[in-house]
């Protein structure tokens, strides 16, 4: 088991209720769609992952290290293993792309010889070759969130997260980035993807997990059912 | 920590500094203005500290030696008085000198007291120095109790007021910049605060994505390293200027017992420049906590 969630309950300071009694598990090299209705849930039991947020009631445990219990000194190791793609990006804008992508690797310590060779791989696998040296502001919207997955992807992290990855993007675009995303999970990552994008999900035959008012509504393994 | 990690976070402190230009300089600026405060605080305190100090070592002891005592018995006194614990120096003035001195005071050579008087009414004194003048009323009552030794004056009463305005000058001073420290510290974090909060996005993103708090922190702590002794250059030069030029108008004003010892004033400024640096460190390390805390 690589996530396990333990009748885990969060109610946010100003009393909201965001996510009640969930209960579920995720094997390593799965591929999960979160869905749900605005509000549902998705990013709070995705922050709860990383430790953005921390929750009220419940236990959760990722590669079986509890991720509520674990002292702070230890929060940087567990992300470390989980990458992450913001659904507005969280793109450095006086960074060019390759900077972008290399600071993930620095401000986790990494030697300057491993980074000149791993920055060139990723950005080759999310396509961007020739877009080096373009800042986040000369990018479009696709383009720059291939930057986030690349940068969510350097470090190898063992889970990947993706918080509405596709959000403002059309239709083709979508598709190339979920076509991106597979492959990742194709080489061995565990992916979960929080989405409202019904028409890729429906085609796409993986696991379904819904909330509903911060309960999980339906947990299909196939995504057969989805309408 | 890593070689690779130092070379990165003094770039990152540097590409830091440069790109908020208008941030710096109001940190320096900052910095700049509570260190010439301090420095000024502080420069005030050594010399009314060196002025009382001088105060202080100007009481003495005199003691005065029975009338009848002979010559031998007087020195004897004078061994006695040496070995008191705490005597630093003694000084015997003949009762002829003291006579002599006396007479001078009075006016002139022509009024001779002695034939007037028919003899010296002065006796022998000694007059004694402690090491350290807060100890003056013990020493005096230890030499009270030598036989031979017909009254001892120390100033009683003037000097007991004299150590207590100067001890509460001393703790008023000390407060006082005790005092402009913190609002100093309160007033550099303020200033850095706004430098940190203008990458908290930045600070944020590093911390989810795995940087240790350190790592974020070592960056800022460089910066504000520099910019606390950039700060404290720019004021110890205001206040070299200042003070010499203070001290050559003075020069003849000697009643102003100004310090002019190099290596105290060496220190001072140097004082000052570690000051800015440690303003600056803790002004960061204040400030960037609680962007930390992700
Ligand atoms: N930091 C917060 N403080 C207070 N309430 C919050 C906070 N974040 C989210 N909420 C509330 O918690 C509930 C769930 O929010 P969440 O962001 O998890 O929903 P979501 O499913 O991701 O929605 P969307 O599809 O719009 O992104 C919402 O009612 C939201 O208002
Ligand atoms: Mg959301």
């Amino acid at each position: 088991m690589l996530v396990q969630f333990y009748n885990v309950s969060k109610v946010y300071s100003n009393g909201v209720k965001a996510l009640d009694d969930i209960s579920l598990k995720i094997d390593k090299g799965e591929f999960i769609f979160l869905m749900g209705a605005s509000g549902a849930g998705k990013s709070t039991l995705v922050k709860l992952l990383f430790r953005e947020e921390l929750p009220t009631r419940g236990q959760i445990f990722l590669a079986s290290r509890s991720v509520v219990r674990m002292k702070r000194a230890e929060v940087p190791k567990l992300r470390r293993n989980v990458g992450i793609v913001f659904q507005d990006f969280k793109l450095l804008e006086n960074k060019t792309v390759s900077e972008n992508v290399a600071f993930a690797m620095e401000v986790v310590g990494a030697n300057t010889r491993d980074i000149k060779q791993r920055v060139p791989e990723v950005i080759k696998m999310v396509s961007l070759q020739g877009k080096e040296d373009s800042f986040p502001g000369e990018l479009s919207g696709g383009e720059q969130q291939r930057v986030g997955i690349a940068r969510a992807l350097v470090n190898r992290p063992v889970l990947l997260i993706a918080d509405e990855p596709t959000g403002n993007l059309d239709f083709e675009t979508s598709t190339g980035i979920m076509e991106l995303l597979y492959d990742i999970n194709r080489k061995g990552t565990t992916v979960i993807m929080a989405t409202h994008a019904r028409e890729l999900v429906k085609v796409a035959h993986k696991r379904i997990i819904t909330l509903e008012k911060g309960k999980i509504a339906s947990d299909n393994a196939d995504g057969e059912s989805i309408a | 920590m890593r070689a690779g990690s130092i070379f990165y976070f003094f770039r990152e402190a540097f590409k830091s500094l440069s790109r908020n230009k208008l941030l710096s300089f109001a940190t320096i600026s900052t910095i700049s203005v509570c260190i010439l405060i301090i420095g000024i605080a502080v420069l005030i305190t050594l010399n009314t500290g060196n002025f009382i100090t001088q105060l202080e070592s100007d009481v003495e002891i005199v003691a005065y030696m029975d009338k009848d005592l002979t010559s031998e018995s007087v020195t004897d006194i004078g061994e006695q008085i040496k070995e008191i614990q705490g005597v630093k120096a003694i000084n015997f003035v003949p009762r002829d000198d003291a006579l002599k001195k006396l007479q001078k005071n009075i006016g002139g050579k022509e009024y001779d007291l002695k034939a007037t008087l028919g003899k010296n009414p002065l006796p022998d004194t000694y007059e004694i120095k402690a090491s350290n003048p807060h100890d003056v009323a013990s020493i005096a009552g230890e030499v009270g109790k030598i036989s031979g030794v017909y009254k001892v004056n120390y100033g009683k009463g003037f000097v007991e007021k004299l150590f207590n305005a100067t001890r509460w000058i001393r703790i008023i001073s000390l407060v006082f910049i005790a005092l402009l420290v913190l609002g100093a510290i309160f007033l550099i974090a303020t200033t850095i605060r706004l430098a940190i909060f203008a990458r908290r996005k930045e600070i944020y993103l590093m911390k989810l994505i795995g940087s240790t708090d350190w790592f974020i922190r070592w960056p800022f702590i460089i910066e504000g390293i520099l910019l606390g002794v950039l700060g404290a250059v720019v004021s110890i030069a205001i206040l070299l200027a200042a003070y010499s030029s203070l001290l050559n108008n003075i020069e003849t004003m000697s009643f102003l017992p100004l310090i002019t010892s190099s290596s105290i004033l060496r220190n001072f400024y140097l004082s000052l420049l570690a000051a800015g640096g440690v303003l600056g460190v803790l002004g960061t390390f204040i400030s960037i906590n609680r962007f930390l805390d992700v």
